[in-house]
């Protein structure tokens, strides 16, 4: 039995559980994952980049919950000229859900992204900004800033500042909108080709639960009256997932707000997990289920600054 | 460490992108102009203060003796470009791509020049009559399997 197919295996009997159909689970969990991309409108017409990339790949395919967003059977899509030239993405589909909820704030707002690199997210964001606006894409480390630089770069990106800093340390900021899409255990990418192939253990999530909860705790601090911030996870683990967000609606002036997207099967957040109950309002997170939209699982609240 | 750009070296790069490229001094409405070390020129959304930034914005030139583009700028303001244009065929934008120097023949005038393939903006290009020199940076180059 290889490293991967035991974490795949701990992965199913740890959460099948909690997902509503565990036969589905278990069998989607075991199928790879097919490259998806987004077009980058600032530079160039959707319609034109497409049909050019027909030419070389017809299996290209819309997606029906996101505008700019495709899936493709290539598998090596950034050997392409359009990749090159920056008027395309490459992007796992459930790591553009968070700008997409709160799609109607990020026109011409100002953008606090916590924790950035390498800059999935700022691109996707700065697009549908149009360029402009501003945003400050944050990371901690050195290494993952040149990747978020090289991704501005190519992609064309004009209305984003860098910064390098430790969020929890990050000077008090007014924004619109913040997102802190944290650092986690990654059990959700488990589909993807290089997918995390450690087994984690319960001091591991705790471990993360405390980092994140530090992180979405200094966003919520600095967050003006108004402001949104959006949590993001990419692991089934709910000690990252409704446990932090159970701690940080109880512990800072913040409210849990819907989340729709059409054309996207999510399910609630859960309010229970072990020995621990959640308040009844962290049912308004979302869950992302692997079998539900043949995607990565992903894990995503939305709160408003009271 | 990034400081405004003075209005006289702002002055400077517009001009020449009007004058080499064609392209029309508005584009730059609405940007803020910084410098940087060694002499590289970015736009950008305003400076906050307090936050010490890494970058700010795109950089889109340097500014030794003379302006030169940056690929981030030809590929970003390509369709804004009017002339001093090198249009490729598929076998040159391979080579162009992975890093190659070309040896082409074209009628522009030798300077700094927007390198195309279609109408795909693929960088910057230098030009002196007989040999394209490749100006786009090492960590750009791409073996490119699918145009
Ligand atoms: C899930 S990744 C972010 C992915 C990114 N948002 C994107 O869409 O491309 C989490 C990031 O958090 C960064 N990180 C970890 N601890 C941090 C901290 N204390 N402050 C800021 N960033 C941190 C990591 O370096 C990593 O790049």
């Amino acid at each position: 039995m290889t490293k991967t197919q035991t974490v795949k295996e701990r992965i199913v009997e740890r959460y099948s559980r909690l997902s509503d159909d565990s036969r589905k689970f278990s069998n989607i969990i075991n199928k790879p994952l097919k490259q998806s991309f987004r077009v980058n409108i600032i530079k160039g017409e959707k319609e034109d980049i497409l049909r050019q990339m027909m030419l070389y790949d017809s299996s290209i395919k819309k997606v029906p919950w996101c505008e700019n967003a495709f899936e493709s059977d290539l598998t090596n899509l950034g050997s392409s000229i359009h990749h090159f030239s920056g008027q395309i993405y490459i992007q796992e589909l459930t790591s553009m859900i968070p700008p997409l909820i709160v799609r109607d704030l990020i026109k011409k707002n100002k953008i606090l992204d916590c924790c950035a690199a390498p800059g999935s997210k700022t691109t996707q964001i700065a697009d549908m900004m149009e360029n402009k606006g501003h945003i400050i894409a944050n990371d901690a480390r050195h290494g993952r800033i040149k990747s978020l630089r090289g991704n501005l770069d190519r992609l064309g990106i004009t209305n984003t500042t860098v910064t390098l800093r430790d969020f929890k340390s990050f000077p008090n900021t007014k924004a619109d909108l913040y997102f802190v899409d944290a650092p986690c255990s990654s059990e959700g990418t488990i589909r993807k080709k290089n997918a995390v192939t450690r087994k984690w253990k319960d001091y591991d999530y705790e471990r993360f639960s405390r980092m994140q909860k530090g992180l979405l705790k200094k966003a919520c601090e600095m967050a003006p009256k108004g402001s949104t911030i959006v949590y993001s996870t990419c692991t089934f683990a709910p000690e990252e997932n409704e446990n932090v967000i159970n701690e940080i609606i109880n512990e800072e002036n913040v409210k849990l707000q819907n989340i729709n997207l059409n054309g996207l099967k999510m399910k609630k957040g859960i309010t229970s997990w072990k020995q621990n109950d959640y308040d009844k309002d962290v049912e308004k997170c979302r869950r992302i289920w692997p079998h539900h939209n043949n995607t990565d699982a992903f894990f995503l609240a939305r709160m408003e600054k009271c | 460490m990034l400081t405004t750009l003075d209005l006289d070296k702002r002055a400077l790069i517009i001009d020449y992108c009007y004058e080499r490229f064609g392209i029309m001094e508005h584009i730059f409405d609405n940007y803020n102009w910084y410098i940087g070390s060694k002499n590289r020129i970015y736009i950008g959304p305003e400076e906050i203060e307090r936050l010490i930034p890494e970058s700010i914005g795109l950089c889109i030139f340097r500014l030794d003796r003379t302006p030169k583009p940056t690929t981030n700028f030809i590929q970003l303001f390509g369709k804004e470009i009017t002339k001093n244009i090198i249009n490729l065929d598929r076998d040159q934008t391979l080579d162009f791509c992975s890093g190659s120097d070309l040896k082409i023949t074209d009628s522009v005038e030798p300077g700094f020049v927007s390198i195309k393939y279609k109408n795909i903006s693929l960088g910057c290009g230098h030009w002196n009559g007989e040999t394209l020199k490749n100006q786009i940076p090492k960590s750009r180059f791409c073996k490119i399997n699918f145009l």
